[in-house]
Order: C-alpha cells, then sequence, then structure tokens
C-alpha cells in the first residue's frame, strides 16, 4: 500500500479501516514487552474476582495497535507525530478491534489531523476522544 | 490516597536505553499473528517503556501517595513523538503530577511526561496520562 500525498487526502478522507484479532497469547507476549504484568490482563480468576468478566487486553496494548494502523496509512511508524485516546471500554481476548480514522484538516506543512476510533467486533467502543496527527509526503 | 498535596511531585528515570530486542519485541506483541509491518522502527508506544514504565513505577511505589494499584484504571493516554527514536538511543524520562480530582469515589490523577535524548538534547516523546484509583470496595 502507498500512502497518500498531502495534496492527495481532503478533510473527510477515511483512513484505511485496519481490524486485528487480539489473542490471550499475544496480551501474555505485551505484558512481556510492556513489563506490565497486572493480573487482570493475565490471570482469568483474579480478573474475575475484582469484577471483570475475564482477563482484558492493555488498553497500550489497544492504542498501539491503533497507531500501527494509522501508521500504515501514512507510510510508515515515523510519520505519526501524536496519539491521544480514551480507554473506554475493555477489549476482551478473542475480540477483534477494528481501527478507523477521518480526515478533519491538512495544513500547509503537509501535517493531517484525524479523528480516529477503536472498535470491538462485539460493538463496543473501545478507544474514544481519539486523535492523531501525521506527516504526509508533499 | 493521593490528593491535592501531591500535585507537582516529579520522577526522574534516567538512563534508559532503547533495547533493540525489546523495542523488537512489543512490535511482535502488537503484530500479534500479522507480520511486524515496519521492522527496523521502534514502535511509537515503545514509550510505554522508556517513558511511562519507569516513571510510573515510582509513582506507585511512593509511599506518601498511597495508590491503591487493586483499584487503578488507565482511562486516557496522549502522546507525541516530536523526534524518532532508534535502537541503541540512551533516553531520560521525567514525570509530574499536575493534578489530583476526586468525584464519585474516584480519584483523577493526571501526569504529565517528557523524555529527552541527551546526546541532541532531541525531545523524543511528550504524554499526558490519566490514571484513575477507584475507592476500595
Amino acid at each position: 500500500m502507498t500512502a497518500p500525498t498531502a495534496s492527495e487526502v481532503a478533510i473527510g478522507d477515511s483512513v484505511t479501516p485496519f481490524s486485528r484479532t487480539v489473542t490471550q497469547e499475544q496480551i501474555n507476549a505485551y505484558a512481556d514487552a510492556s513489563g506490565d504484568h497486572n493480573p487482570i490482563h493475565v490471570d482469568p480468576d483474579f480478573a474475575r474476582s475484582v469484577g471483570l468478566p475475564g482477563t482484558i487486553a492493555h488498553g497500550l496494548l489497544e492504542m498501539g495497535i491503533l497507531a500501527d494502523a494509522i501508521a500504515a496509512w501514512a507510510g510508515g511508524n515515523a510519520n505519526l507525530l501524536s496519539l491521544s485516546c480514551r480507554f473506554s471500554k475493555p477489549l476482551l481476548p478473542g475480540d477483534t478491534i477494528i481501527c478507523t480514522g477521518t480526515v478533519v484538516s491538512v495544513d500547509d506543512a503537509g501535517t493531517a489531523t484525524l479523528e480516529v476510533i477503536a472498535s470491538s467486533d462485539r460493538g463496543d467502543r473501545v478507544l474514544t476522544n481519539g486523535r492523531a496527527t501525521v506527516r504526509l509526503s508533499r | 490516597m493521593p490528593d491535592q498535596s501531591h500535585v507537582g511531585r516529579r520522577y526522574s528515570a534516567p538512563g534508559q536505553r532503547i533495547a533493540p530486542e525489546a523495542a523488537r519485541a512489543m512490535a511482535r506483541a502488537i503484530a500479534g499473528d500479522d507480520p511486524v509491518r515496519d521492522g527496523d522502527a521502534v514502535p511509537p508506544t515503545f514509550a510505554a517503556v522508556y517513558c511511562l514504565g519507569p516513571t510510573l513505577a515510582q509513582l506507585f511505589a511512593d509511599p506518601e501517595v498511597g495508590i491503591d494499584l487493586a483499584g487503578l484504571i488507565h482511562g486516557e493516554q496522549s502522546f507525541e513523538w516530536p523526534a524518532a527514536v532508534h535502537p541503541g538511543d540512551v533516553i531520560d524520562a521525567t514525570a509530574e503530577i499536575t493534578g489530583i480530582d476526586t468525584k464519585r469515589g474516584m480519584t483523577f490523577v493526571r501526569l504529565a511526561m517528557e523524555a529527552i535524548r541527551p546526546a541532541d538534547q532531541a525531545v523524543v516523546c511528550r504524554a499526558t496520562s490519566l490514571m484513575i484509583v477507584r475507592a476500595p470496595a
């Protein structure tokens, strides 16, 4: 996939939708990679004991996938300048996270601002109030 | 419990080395069953490891603030990456508590972090986090 240039991008354009199914193995790998071994992510019995339906993905794993989705559209990690979001609903192992975005502005320097969101295939909005800026080639 | 008196408290984590194998492990964890797309680059959210992790660990261990980890929720996160981080870089990270509010039995702790590469004084990441501490049941 070739990244769009700034002149090819208009307000209202969609970021290429991106989905990825998150497994418990992946959550375990993220716990090791991030150093966040909070048992709500890796121990189903503990997670249920604090009122969750089971283990949940790390919010920062979901945000990492959202970053991956935006960087894929923008032509690489180096073109992602900022990303922010709210962790609204948990993502459970086996869920597919679906990342979408819309261009809300493009400036003269080729920096595009996007509204982004991630939902689960169960219909939950897991990452909300998402905002990203990306550098596009001119 | 955290309270207003803790606003302004700072945590410092100098000398965070961007280990190439650790950055690759995070890229693989984010990719899951998909191939890693941008293999040579440090994943942007690796800032969790060189910036958030080492400073938040100090906050969570700070007995005077007394955050109950059992009731902790990561509410919001923002990152800015003014310059790219590369494998082998050494980064100094700092964090500051910028706000503490209590509403409906929950305590909202706001933090601002900054990560600087001393070799060229580049700011490689600015971040803000909202941590929500639920009152014990």
